[in-house]
């Protein structure tokens, strides 16, 4: 698979890259789940990252199997919230822990 | 140089750490004294079975004299003072970590250097003229290899002071001057059963996690002394010159008794303040996860890190973490959490 180019805001976000870009965490990544919250461990650097509930639910969509797309449907789905909204946050918070290292995007 | 040193008849000493056999080789009384002085709990006369861990410690003259050779793999995981190895004045040391092959080789220049194989469960230090050095350094640079055979056979130290009541543990956890100490001595005086002033060890036990004793000498500044009356003739030391500590036994000034293996049911995080009265302020489990990481974690070797922070996260979600606002009422602190625990 391709590194497909940076994602940074859901303006800039071709309607192909949402529904083909799919994401997984990396495998030195190291995840706590604590009420509803997410500590996330980097395990090659020994940064530990937080994730609040939303964000963490975000984090749970990331398998392997949902592109973006259909994490945004099910967090119009499950919150009350525009979907522009709603899609500029995924869209903020996937960038950032891509950047990170701590998700892989990939294009299918 | 390196044949003097090898020609020196070597004594070996035995000990079980929760299971885990161990044998300490030194041909250096000045080697020895310290690491017997903070093993003495764990102190065994004979050996029946192979060892699991073997430290094995020798005093050079020189730093040409260890035999340390890299092999071009060797990397860096972290240079620095003092930081990455706790907030314990001897430990202001200039350091370099790096790993080479499965051993991992934490150099402290002109000191020593510690090469450790987890894996393995050996460890080789060689330390520079030790005669020259505190012996608390000597004990901090072993206890540095043993903590780091001891995560690679799932028991993990952890950074707080640790007392147990009626089989429930509590865990003081914070960086020196936050009011670690004097909280666990309120406590201890209270007829809390003592497990540790620094470094107790954690372990999943399947269900629960467990904490386990790890008791050392208590370490008391000169205002701490000022406000137990009952220590007010513990003996000090001179580790560097200008510097003074005091240092006792919680068994020798206190009716306790070495604790027991135990489930944690509250972690504190204090911080001294000033006011008169202490109360606590309950923390999430994230946060609470959040304050342990720096306290305990050090990520040398990914998969040891998985399991320790694993272990973590379910110690977090088995206690009662809170932040103790500690006030001047400091010998009140056990009537403040004393009923939360046996609530538990």
């Amino acid at each position: 698979m391709s590194d497909p180019p940076p994602v940074t805001s859901s303006q800039a976000v071709s309607k192909h890259a949402l529904n083909h870009s799919i994401l997984r965490h990396s495998l030195d990544v190291q995840g706590a789940s604590m009420e509803g919250e997410t500590v996330l461990l980097d395990l090659n650097t020994g940064r530990y990252y937080t994730l609040n509930y939303l964000g963490s639910v975000i984090w749970e969509l990331c398998t392997g199997r949902n592109t973006i797309s259909d994490i945004h449907a099910v967090l119009c789905d499950r919150f009350e919230v525009a979907p522009e909204r709603a899609l500029d946050d995924l869209v903020a918070l996937i960038s950032e822990l891509v950047h990170e290292r701590l998700l892989h995007r990939e294009t299918r | 140089m390196a044949m003097t040193v090898l020609n020196k008849p070597m004594c070996a000493y035995l000990f079980s750490i929760y299971g885990m056999r161990l044998k300490y080789v030194t041909g250096s009384p000045v080697l020895a004294a310290p690491v017997n002085e903070l093993l003495k709990h764990f102190r065994q006369d004979s050996v029946e079975e192979s060892t699991e861990l073997t430290l094995c410690f020798k005093d050079v003259q020189d730093r040409a004299d260890i035999p340390l050779r890299l092999s071009p793999s060797a990397r860096q995981l972290s240079v620095g003072t003092g930081a990455a190895v706790r907030d314990q004045p001897e430990t202001g040391l200039p350091y370099e970590v790096i790993q080479d092959e499965g051993r991992l080789i934490a150099d402290f220049h002109n000191l020593g250097v510690l090469l450790m194989d987890g894996v393995q469960g050996r460890a080789e230090g060689y330390l520079i003229n030790p005669e020259t050095m505190p012996a608390n350094l000597i004990e901090y640079l072993f206890h540095l290899a043993l903590i780091e055979l001891l995560r690679h056979r799932g028991l993990y130290p952890i950074h707080a002071a640790a007392l147990e009541k009626h089989g429930r543990g509590i865990l003081i956890s914070g960086n020196s001057g936050r009011g670690k100490t004097t909280s666990s001595l309120s406590l201890l005086r209270s007829g809390y059963r003592y497990l540790s002033d620094d470094h107790p060890l954690i372990r999943d036990a399947g269900t629960h996690v467990d904490v386990l004793p790890f008791p050392t000498k208590i370490n008391v500044t000169r205002a701490t002394i000022e406000l137990f009356p009952e220590l007010a003739d513990v003996p000090d030391h001179v580790p560097h010159p200008g510097s003074r500590k005091w240092s006792f036994h919680a068994e020798d000034r206190y009716p306790t008794l070495i604790g027991e293996r135990c489930r944690p049911a509250m972690v504190l995080f204090p911080h001294v303040a000033d006011v008169p009265h202490s109360h606590l302020e309950l923390l999430s489990k994230r946060r609470a996860l959040e304050l342990l990481l720096p306290q305990t974690l050090l990520v040398f070797d990914p998969e040891v890190a998985r399991r320790e922070f694993e272990v973590l996260a379910k110690l977090a979600r088995q206690v009662d973490c809170y932040r103790l606002h500690f006030g001047r009422d400091i010998f009140d602190l056990p009537n403040l959490l004393t009923p939360l625990l046996e609530q538990g």
